[in-house]
């Protein structure tokens, strides 16, 4: 079992590195497109379909400084990779570098329970959780933004932050009112 | 002119859309240039039905000539029908030799052996293929224009396509057609599908297939796009292995268009904890349909986007190696192992 270190390789100058995790490998295609568009630094992005990441290219492979689960809500395979993934990560990351980012929210056929779940992982690992609209190039856009704004952070672009001080602001909390049943 | 010819002409209009009517005519030749150009101003459905009628009387055009005109309209649109592919097996040394004259002459004698009052019409299509048309009667009633079997057979090929028919119709056109083709028997293909080139190119293979290499694959160079230097794939490898078993197990390009696939299972339920179920002697039966506007499109997606393990099981890569959309899976003697037939 190789995990992804989040320290064992030395960062390089004005550069920022992200890793896209998406089981149906859609919406990360185009994400990557618009993130290297940044002027500010560099970003470099790397796709994958789950973790592990393959052996072979260990040496090629930057810092990653931002590891993203993209989770198609739609899809029980979707949740149930990502969540595979993560044992291969290593604690460290959880300090501030892993986000979940959800797609196909609004879609009508989720079943409520799902976004729970999702949401009660973010709570458990506290990572940020994102939503993001996939369909239009501007929630495309939006979702560059989120992204880009704690990327900055995590691969220490921004004086005075760091990842973990910023996940204890952006991590996501459940209300203790979760499991009961709502009378709505 | 009798009441069924009426209702034929009616029937034929409500099948034929008013923007595919013209050139449907004109193909057909039977109108003069005058009533073809009235027939164009008219619009509505209703008074468009009146003055064909007019003009069958006029020119004294019976059943004959309108099974014509359906005729020219379902060679037109095949895609509007459900076809069952059959395939004639054991051909006899004279079989090469069958033409079209020969095959007519001896396709209607037999038929009209077996069935007293039957229709039958053939031509031939520019494609090769020969259709047929029959309209059925039986041994007191006329033939019924209004229910007509197709029948597409392309000469020299074991294979026959047929629209609806009943089991007992369909012995009758089995024996007229190996007689006739000189064959020895007509088996059910079991593949069926609303599009009538879709099922013959995939009997006749007649699309773009990949075959297993151990070299680089062309694909890979088709597939090549000009990638942004940032941005890496951590897995291409696997995906690319994945998109190249896919395109083995279902070909490339346009794939021939199914609508479903039915795996009917007749195997026993291996269960450990249900001592019910287990000691039934009787098959657990259960019927599993995949359905898709373009089925073979759909699956090639599951399988190279790595929904669906690959390499693609016997299962799904079968609906293109054998060419058939209905399986029955039984058990096959004692064992774990299952027989597809």
């Amino acid at each position: 079992m190789s995990l992804l270190k989040p320290f064992s390789k030395l960062p390089s100058l004005n550069t920022a590195n992200i890793l896209l995790v998406e089981s149906e490998e859609q919406f990360q295609q185009s994400l990557a497109d618009v993130l290297v568009e940044e002027t500010a630094f560099t970003v470099n992005v790397r796709l994958a379909k789950s973790l592990p990441l393959p052996k072979e290219n260990e040496e090629s492979r930057p810092r990653i400084d931002l590891v993203v689960f993209i989770i198609n809500l739609t899809s029980e395979l979707s949740f149930q990779s990502a969540e595979a993934s993560l044992k291969y990560l290593d604690p460290g990351y959880l300090l501030g570098k892993v986000c979940f980012m959800v797609t196909k929210a609004r879609n009508t056929s989720v079943p409520t329970e799902r976004l729970d779940a999702v949401r009660k992982l973010a709570a458990v690992l506290s990572c940020p959780l994102l939503f993001a609209e996939d369909q239009t190039p501007d929630g495309v856009t939006n979702a560059r933004e989120r992204l880009l704004s704690i990327l900055k952070v995590s691969a220490g672009l921004v004086p005075m932050a760091t990842a973990l001080y910023l996940s204890n602001l952006t991590r996501c909390t459940v209300p203790p009112d979760i499991d009961q049943p709502s009378f709505d | 002119m009798d009441e069924s010819t009426k209702r034929l002409v009616q029937r034929l209009m409500r099948r034929i859309p008013s923007k595919m009517l013209k050139i449907t005519l004109e193909k057909w030749g039977r109108l003069t240039e005058k009533q073809q150009r009235e027939i164009e101003a008219v619009q509505s459905k209703r008074a468009l039905t009146e003055h064909l009628l007019s003009f069958c009387e006029k020119n004294e055009l019976g059943v004959k000539r309108l099974t014509e005109l359906e005729m020219i309209h379902i060679i037109d649109n095949p895609n509007q029908e459900m076809w069952y592919a059959f395939r004639l097996s054991d051909p006899e040394d004279d079989a090469r030799s069958v033409d079209l004259m020969q095959f007519k002459e001896q396709f209607k004698s037999h038929i009209r052996e077996l069935v007293s009052q039957v229709s039958v019409k053939i031509r031939k299509h520019t494609d090769e293929a020969v259709w047929i048309r029959i309209a059925w009667g039986d041994t007191y009633s006329c033939p019924n224009h209004l229910k007509p079997t197709y029948v597409v057979h392309n000469l020299q090929t074991p294979y026959v396509f047929v629209t609806s028919l009943t089991s007992k119709k369909k012995l009758m056109l089995s024996q007229a057609l190996v007689l006739s083709t000189r064959y020895q028997s007509l088996k059910d293909a079991n593949l069926s599908g609303r599009k009538l080139t879709a099922i013959r190119d995939l009997l006749m293979r007649q699309y773009q297939q990949v075959f297993p290499t151990k070299y680089p694959s062309p694909l890979t160079e088709r597939n090549q796009t000009v990638t942004n230097p940032h941005i890496e794939r951590e897995q291409a490898k696997p995906a690319e292995r994945r998109l190249q078993l896919a395109c083995e197990a279902f070909g490339v390009g346009m794939l021939p268009q199914l609508q479903s696939a039915v795996y009917k299972l007749e195997t026993k339920l291996r269960d450990h904890t249900d001592r019910t179920m287990r000691e039934r002697e009787e098959p657990f039966r259960c019927v599993v349909k995949f359905a898709s506007t373009n089925l073979l499109e759909s699956l090639k997606n599951c399988a190279s986007s790595g929904i669906a393990s690959t390499p693609v099981t016997p299962l799904l890569s079968s609906i293109p190696l054998k060419g058939k959309n209905y399986f029955v899976i039984t058990e096959n003697g004692p064992g774990p192992s299952s027989q597809m037939s």
